[in-house]
């Protein structure tokens, strides 16, 4: 059975932006972390992770994102998690992740695809 | 020539027409004997030259009449067969026996015998395989006179038959081919399934060995515990354990690995022992919880990060109190269930799950139990679990929940927990451990309240 | 198998003067009790006639069939004895088709009380040329396996042979009963085993066990029992008699009954 993920990859001048739009959960965990291996990054660069059509998350999906990070880190880049849905935001406060992660909103007049 | 003197024993059988002369004036007439003509000559040649052998025989087996066709097939000349040889003879030795023991029994006592399969010699020695059916013949009185035999050329009919039976031989092989791999699959199937029960008990007892099997007696203290697995096959990640300090303190932890399966009970195991031992040394909770992040940290990095949420304290009695001191890990606040019966969650707000980053802050608080008072620690399975109508269980029911509970002691809370997971059916489909410590009431107290 | 009745197992018929001294005919391979038809008239006069069908052949019990018995020649004297329990026979007349006259001197070895006259039809102790001791049974092995080879071709034409006919002898009207359709028919498989341990068989050692009067009837023109093999048993059996019957053929009582009968009444009627 597998779960729907979609990933799109686009290049931004500061680094990447990776859309994740479905279900993050351990059917769909490594698709993630393959596509992840194909983003270039390097010193000084920014992924950022747009979680706007994210629809669900468990721990495996939210332990792919600390996987993005370490990958970010490891390359001497940054990671940022952008218009993260309500749900996931309050999962990712009780891990105390919102103190690790940097969180930005969905910039301004973007509908929210994940209501 | 060794022909019968007395005559041809056919002769008064005989009948047959004479060769059709056309004459006549009639056109009809005519052309009625020009048909015959073409057809048949007369009932000799339709004998003699017959698509199948005739062969007529005395009682005793001595040929007496044989038609063209027959010779020709046998390579004999007429003075070669009739009344020198027996039809025994000229038949191979197994035929001679079959004959023997089957055909000529069959014929004296049917009459007739039809369609068996007999090979014929030839003057050349080479075999003929044949269909033979026999009649005997009686006179007017009913005694038999002789046997008349029609013999069909069954070549193509043992070369099918052959095929048939090779046909069957192979597929009585395969049947007895598919039968053994039939068995074999079987075999294996058991082989598997024996296997897979093996392995199950092999995980219950690794599932066993990751808790505590029963929760120590604490002097004071009343503790009541209860685990779920959602997987029979899976591992479970969560864990707990209450264990002695020294110097009248007592430990406690619960949490809750990310993941499932053998690489999550690994984690756990590990969790469990470093967090037991780091209790020992440490002097906090939130300096064990330390320990274990550096543990977890060392060991799961890159793109298989390990990591767990936990809430871990200790227990020290004063009096008739008990002080508590807890410190989260990115788990879910104790939920307290006071003696007045109100209830509340002990905040312990934006502590780090354990095992990701270097530094990680963990939030520490403390309470006192007074009697009557008990704690309760869950994992996220309770809060996570989905109700009948949709939405998550949530936070804030378990808190209403909790306030029709108490007061309750630590066993009633977990009884009245674990029916409440049990409503949930199939809404609750992760791992949900429990653990209830409280400070028993006073004895004056009636029970049950 | 303990308690099994012989009667049953072996389609055992009685028939004749039931109180008259006992005559047990015996069929050889190929056929069943049927064979003996159109002697048992000659005989029901004077004597009571058991017929039977050796499991695996004729009407009797194929359930019974057990390949490493029926593998013997000793398992079908088991047979015999068998009836002869059954029907509490003492002194019988034996009277043995082609192979059953060496079945019957096995039986009268085990059983001697049984028996009190044996008569061999067309009798063969070893049907396989044996060059050593200059025995000639008329056959070599190769022969033996064409035989085999005959019964498995026929076997899809078996079904042939299953249609019941009216036997007719003008002379014996009653005998005009609607045969059995299992005349001459038997289980291929069963067959193969009694042809093979009928053909394979050596009983020439057994002869000299005889101690009962023995007649031995020979056809004159006989491919399975020849002429040698006749004389050879006749001289095997201290004090047998020896007939040689104007018949071709192996099947005597069939071929020549009258002569078949008429021997078989004299010598089972002539006192000891």
């Amino acid at each position: 059975m597998t779960t729907v993920l979609n990933l799109t990859t686009r290049p931004v001048p500061t680094g990447t932006v990776l859309t994740v739009a479905g279900e993050l959960d351990h059917a769909s965990a490594d698709r993630f972390l393959t596509a992840l291996a194909t983003i270039p990054l390097q010193q000084g660069d920014l992924l950022t992770v747009d979680l706007g059509g994210l629809a669900y998350c468990d721990s495996t999906g939210i332990t792919a994102l600390l996987a993005a990070r370490n990958h970010a880190q490891a390359r001497g880049a940054a990671i940022a998690l952008l218009a993260v849905p309500t749900a996931t935001l309050r999962i990712l406060g009780i891990l105390g992740l919102d103190q690790v992660f940097p969180i930005h909103p969905a910039p301004q007049g973007d509908t929210d695809p994940s209501a | 020539m060794c022909e019968t003197t007395d005559g041809d024993p056919e002769q008064d059988t005989g009948a047959g027409g004479t060769d059709a002369v056309a004459g006549g004036e009639d056109a009809d007439e005519a052309e009625h004997a020009q048909f015959s003509a073409l057809l048949e000559d007369s009932a000799e040649d339709l004998y003699e030259h017959a698509p199948c052998g005739y062969l007529s025989t005395l009682m005793d087996g001595r040929i007496a009449k044989a038609n063209t066709t027959l010779l020709d097939w046998l390579g004999y000349t007429r003075a070669q067969l009739v009344g020198c040889k027996r039809f025994a003879d000229l038949l191979t030795v197994g035929g001679k026996l079959y004959h023997e023991t089957h055909f000529a029994p069959l014929l004296a006592m049917q009459g007739k015998v039809s369609g068996i399969a007999l090979e014929l010699r030839a003057a050349d020695g080479t075999r003929l395989p044949v269909l033979i059916t026999s009649t005997v013949k009686t006179g007017s009185d009913g005694q038999p006179l002789l046997i008349r035999t029609t013999v069909f050329d069954a070549r193509e009919r043992r070369a099918y038959e052959n095929e048939l039976l090779r046909a069957r031989k192979h597929a009585e092989q395969g049947g007895a081919e598919a039968e053994q791999a039939r068995a074999e699959a079987e075999q294996a199937r058991q082989a598997a399934e024996s296997e897979h029960a093996r392995l199950r008990q092999v995980m219950a007892i690794l599932q066993h060995s990751l808790l505590p099997p029963d929760l120590p007696q604490v002097p004071g203290v009343k503790a009541a515990a209860y685990y779920h697995t959602a997987s029979a096959d899976q591992l479970g990640g969560d864990f707990y354990d209450l264990f002695a300090l020294g110097q009248g303190q007592w430990g406690f932890f619960l949490g809750d690995v990310c993941g499932k399966g053998p690489q999550a009970a690994a984690v756990t195991s590990l969790t469990r022992y470093t967090l037991r031992a780091a209790f020992l040394h440490a002097s906090d909770p939130a300096a064990a919880l330390d320990t274990l992040n550096t543990a977890l940290q060392e060991r799961y990095t890159g793109t298989d990060p390990r990591y767990c949420t936990a809430i871990a304290g200790t227990l020290t009695p004063h009096g008739d109190t008990l002080h508590v001191t807890v410190a989260s890990g990115g788990h879910p606040p104790a939920l307290l269930l006071r003696a007045d019966g109100t209830a509340e969650y002990l905040p312990t707000p934006g502590g780090l799950l354990v095992g990701i980053l270097s530094h990680p802050h963990f939030t520490t608080a403390t309470t006192v139990l007074n009697p009557g008072d008990t704690m309760l620690l869950y994992t996220d399975g309770l809060t996570e679990a989905r109700t009948a109508d949709g939405p998550r269980y949530s936070e804030d029911h378990l808190h209403a929940f909790a306030q029709t509970l108490a007061p309750a002691d630590a066993q009633q809370a977990i009884t009245a927990l674990t029916g409440l997971l049990k409503s949930f059916g199939d809404g609750l489909d992760d791992d949900t451990a429990l653990l209830a410590l409280g400070n028993p009431a006073p004895h004056t107290n009636p029970e049950g309240e | 198998m303990f308690g099994m009745d012989a009667v049953s197992r072996n389609n055992v018929t009685v028939t004749g003067r039931l109180d008259g001294p006992v005559v047990m005919l015996a069929h050889g391979f190929g056929c069943d009790q049927n064979m003996w038809r159109l002697v048992v008239p000659m005989l029901a006069d004077r004597f009571k006639v058991v017929l039977f069908d050796y499991v695996g052949s004729g009407r009797s019990d194929p359930s019974a069939w057990d390949r490493q018995r029926y593998a013997s020649l000793e398992g079908y004297a088991a047979d015999v004895l068998d009836i002869c329990v059954d029907l509490d026979l003492s002194e019988a007349v034996f009277v043995g088709h082609s192979v059953s006259a060496m079945i019957g001197v096995l039986a009268a070895a085990r059983q001697p009380d049984r028996f009190g006259k044996l008569v061999m039809v067309a009798p063969s102790p070893c049907y396989i040329d044996d060059p050593d001791t200059g025995y000639t049974g008329g056959f070599s092995a190769a022969d033996i396996d064409e035989l085999l080879q005959s019964l498995d071709s026929n076997y899809l034409g078996w079904s042939a042979a299953m249609a019941p006919v009216i036997m007719g002898n003008p002379e014996r009207p009653e005998l005009g009963e609607e045969l059995t359709s299992s005349f001459c028919a038997t289980d291929p498989d069963m067959a193969a085993v009694f042809a093979r341990t009928t053909f394979l068989s050596d009983s020439r050692g057994d002869l000299a066990s005889v101690t009962v009067p023995t007649l031995v009837l020979e056809c004159s023109q006989d491919v399975i029992a020849p002429r040698q093999v006749g004389a050879y048993v006749h001289a095997a059996i201290p004090g047998s008699r020896l007939v040689t019957l104007d018949a071709t053929g192996h099947c005597p009582q069939l071929s020549a009954p009258e002569a078949t009968g008429q021997a078989i009444v004299e010598f089972a009627g002539a006192p000891r």
